[in-house]
């Protein structure tokens, strides 16, 4: 983050085609790095809704484009969370020109821009900050919260790790573009849109794929050396039950799947949406598992209702 | 033993007051707990769609007036409580909360059934003979009711827990001590026992064969003088102990553990009462006391109380009259003592295809349903089918032709891995 936060102010007091390059390296380093951290929606990051000001997409141009006008520096209100984080700067580097050298031709025209940009690598900074700050002191919570109630850090990571993989990983990144959950597919709406747009390159693939390993190292336990300690997987097992081994089985076939689109997506989309949609189910099926059987088996307390097992 | 003479029979009159007084004091708190959790809102006022039982689709909460309907409920089990116009309160009481319970069938529980039935009882017997602020009022007590009154009561109870018991006799239960093993192993943050004997694989056995024959024979137990002491002692015990592993279970505890006082001998329970009302023996004394309660029109009543226990006895076995696994498509599951038998999830989404151009996407369930709600409905069958006929109208009433509804479903049951629930295609 400090990085992306040091080369967009080297942009912005020097917008040439260098530093250009510098800036969209460490936004795709960045992002990537995001896809491990997306799902954790705990503590501080849960409190200042971190996720979305971190990554809603797809930007809203209008906003943006508005905010650029008015210099608007507080972006706290929820209408701009479209504009800020990842998809903010995917637009501000991808959206508002339609080659490099325009989008640097009005960095040095216009302060305007470098100043939005600015603002947003600032608070993409702070809001990380104040997580990774809070989360030095929250670890111990954290990792002494393992009882079984609705509150306990346990409980809360489970549901938000099935949230995720549901909503964050199958829902947005693959689902809503598919046109799943529309009559017609919504290709506008894949992570990293304006980069993909506009011929600048490709991320969106390369962002679920990191989404998809993210939660496989998280349900495995497994670190980036794909060393495994105790996880969901190895619970399941000492319940007695098959879920872990199936759902391991079946995140290998949804990388097969993911692997088997194009780069870009919203061409993908366009030519054969069919295989988005097959990538969809492969990532359902897992998220059937997690729901029903992983949630069945841990038990997870819920504080909401009485209800007599029934 | 001739049937007549038992109908005859009497007994005092204390037996159905210490049960009015523990069922109505019981029934304000469960309101009281209700409203203060603020489940009126979250579970009648917020969701925009609620599953009606067959036949009832009339019965909705009414916006902020619900709270009204819980406000009678409330006051109508403070005056059954204390006796006050006892007949009316306890027939307002029966239709409040019946009313409540049939508003929305996600939250349906067994206990809630039981008190409806209890009260829909309690309108037949004469609670308020003695003990009462009826009776004060009137100037007027009875020392002797119908000893069936009593009975009935016990009757219902003994129901209660037998059928319980021979649900529990099914190969899940016994042999596989499911859902117990899911649900005891989860309790691994319970002090000392949680992470040491509730991970074993006996122990899951153990319960699940006990807690059977627990609820086989507690009636039996509590019915026979010499066992009483010690069958009230199993069922305090057994239901704190299910209280505390339980806490989802919210009153049922209570209300069996007060509900089993009735088992006492009548001598019992009004020592309980005169000690309890020892303050104000003064204003009691002087109420003249009638011998024996008669009813107007005994036989309308006792008819009544036949066809309600023939009933009763009857309707929890009507699975039969259904193909298919009762625990998997739950036909005739519910209103049948059915308590604590399965562990169930599901995963259910819904495909809308407008027929005439053909297009088709998927629904999400938060746009209609609350959380709870859509758990609820993930798993069982006609929760679904309710739900896909709303979303169906829904599509028909918003610009899609001819809306047709499939559901993609996938239920756990048990501990068993998930299947697929219905069928995609229709």
């Amino acid at each position: 983050m400090d990085n992306l936060k040091n080369s967009i102010e080297t942009f912005k007091s020097n917008p040439n085609s260098d530093n250009y390059d510098l800036l969209q390296n460490d936004w795709i380093d960045a992002y990537k790095k995001w896809q491990y951290v997306e799902m954790f929606n705990i503590s501080k990051a849960e409190e200042i809704m971190y996720n979305l000001k971190m990554n809603t997409y797809p930007a809203s141009k209008e906003r943006i484009d508005n905010n650029i006008d008015i210099e608007q520096s507080d972006l706290s209100n929820p209408n701009d969370w479209a504009a800020q984080g990842f998809p903010g700067l995917d637009y501000m580097m991808h959206g508002i020109a339609e080659n490099k050298d325009a989008v640097i031709e009005l960095y040095s025209s216009n302060s305007k821009y470098g100043n939005y940009l600015s603002t947003l690598g600032n608070l993409m900074s702070d809001v990380t900050n104040s997580v990774v700050e809070d989360w030095s002191s929250y670890k111990e919570t954290f990792n002494t919260s393992t009882e079984n109630t609705a509150t306990s850090a346990f409980n809360m990571m489970v549901n938000d790790f099935v949230y995720y993989f549901e909503k964050g990983l199958r829902t947005n990144k693959i689902g809503i573009p598919a046109g799943r959950f529309s009559s017609l597919p919504l290709p506008e709406k894949i992570e990293a849109y304006y980069y993909s747009k506009n011929g600048f390159g490709n991320l969106s693939k390369t962002l679920v794929l990191e989404a998809r390993q993210a939660a496989t190292e998280f349900f495995t336990g497994s670190n980036s050396e794909g060393v495994k300690g105790p996880s969901y997987s190895s619970y399941l097992d000492y319940l007695e039950t098959e879920i872990g081994p199936t759902v391991e089985t079946k995140l290998e076939e949804a990388k097969v799947s993911l692997d088997s689109l194009q780069d870009n997506f919203i061409d993908q989309i366009a030519d054969n949406n069919t295989l988005m949609l097959l990538a969809f189910d492969a990532l359902q099926t897992i998220v059937v598992n997690l729901k029903t059987d992983m949630l069945s088996n841990f038990n997870i307390a819920v504080d909401y209702t009485d209800a007599d097992g029934d | 033993m001739n049937i007549y003479r038992y109908l005859n029979k009497k007994q005092d009159s204390s037996s159905l007051a210490i049960f009015r007084l523990g069922f109505g004091f019981l029934m304000l708190y469960s309101v009281i707990r209700i409203w203060s959790k603020g489940w009126i809102e979250s579970l009648y006022l917020q969701p925009s769609f609620h599953f009606s039982y067959l036949g009832f689709e009339w019965v909705k909460p009414i916006d902020n007036y619900t709270y009204l309907i819980f406000l009678v409920c409330a006051i109508s089990s403070f005056f059954v409580a204390i006796g006050y116009k006892y007949r009316y309160s306890v027939i307002l009481l029966f239709l409040s909360f019946t009313y409540i319970e049939l508003m929305d069938k996600t939250t349906y529980l067994n206990h809630y059934y039981l008190v409806s039935l209890i009260s829909f009882l309690m309108i037949f017997l004469p609670a308020n003979a003695s003990y009462s602020l009826d009776s004060f009022i009137r100037n007027k007590s009875f020392k002797l009711i119908p000893k069936w009154n009593v009975d009935a009561l016990k009757l219902m109870i003994c129901i209660v827990y037998f059928y319980a018991g021979i649900a529990k006799i099914n190969s899940d239960w016994l042999l596989e001590a499911q859902p117990l093993k899911i649900w005891l192993t989860s309790k691994y943050d319970l002090p000392i026992l949680g992470n040491t004997i509730f991970q074993m694989d006996w122990i899951h056995i153990f319960f699940s064969w006990s807690g059977m024959f627990y609820d086989l024979l507690i009636a039996f137990i509590l019915l026979n003088k010499k066992t009483r002491p010690f069958g009230f002692i199993l069922v305090v015990l057994f239901h704190f102990m299910t209280a505390i592993l339980f806490p989802s279970i919210g009153m049922f505890p209570y209300i069996m553990i007060t509900c089993s006082i009735i088992f006492f001998e009548p001598e019992t329970h009004k020592k309980i009462l005169d000690r309890t009302f020892a303050i104000i023996k003064n204003p009691l004394n002087k109420i003249k006391s009638i011998k024996v309660y008669n009813y107007r029109n005994t036989k309308v009543v006792q008819t009544l109380m036949i066809v309600f226990f023939s009933i009763q006895l009857l309707f929890p076995f009507r699975y039969f009259l259904y193909p298919g696994e009762l625990f998997w498509n739950e036909q005739g599951y519910r209103f049948s003592w059915r308590v604590m038998l399965i562990e169930k999830k599901g995963f259910t989404e819904f495909k809308v295809v407008d027929s005439k151009t053909s297009e088709s996407f998927y629904v999400t369930n938060d746009k209609f349903l609350t959380e709870f709600q859509e758990r609820q409905m993930s798993f069982q069958p006609d929760f679904i089918l309710e739900y896909a006929h709303y979303i169906g109208d829904y599509y028909n009433k918003n610009g899609l032709n001819n809306v047709q509804v499939y559901a993609e479903s996938f239920v756990t049951l048990n501990g068993r891995l998930s299947k697929r629930f219905i069928d995609p295609n229709c």
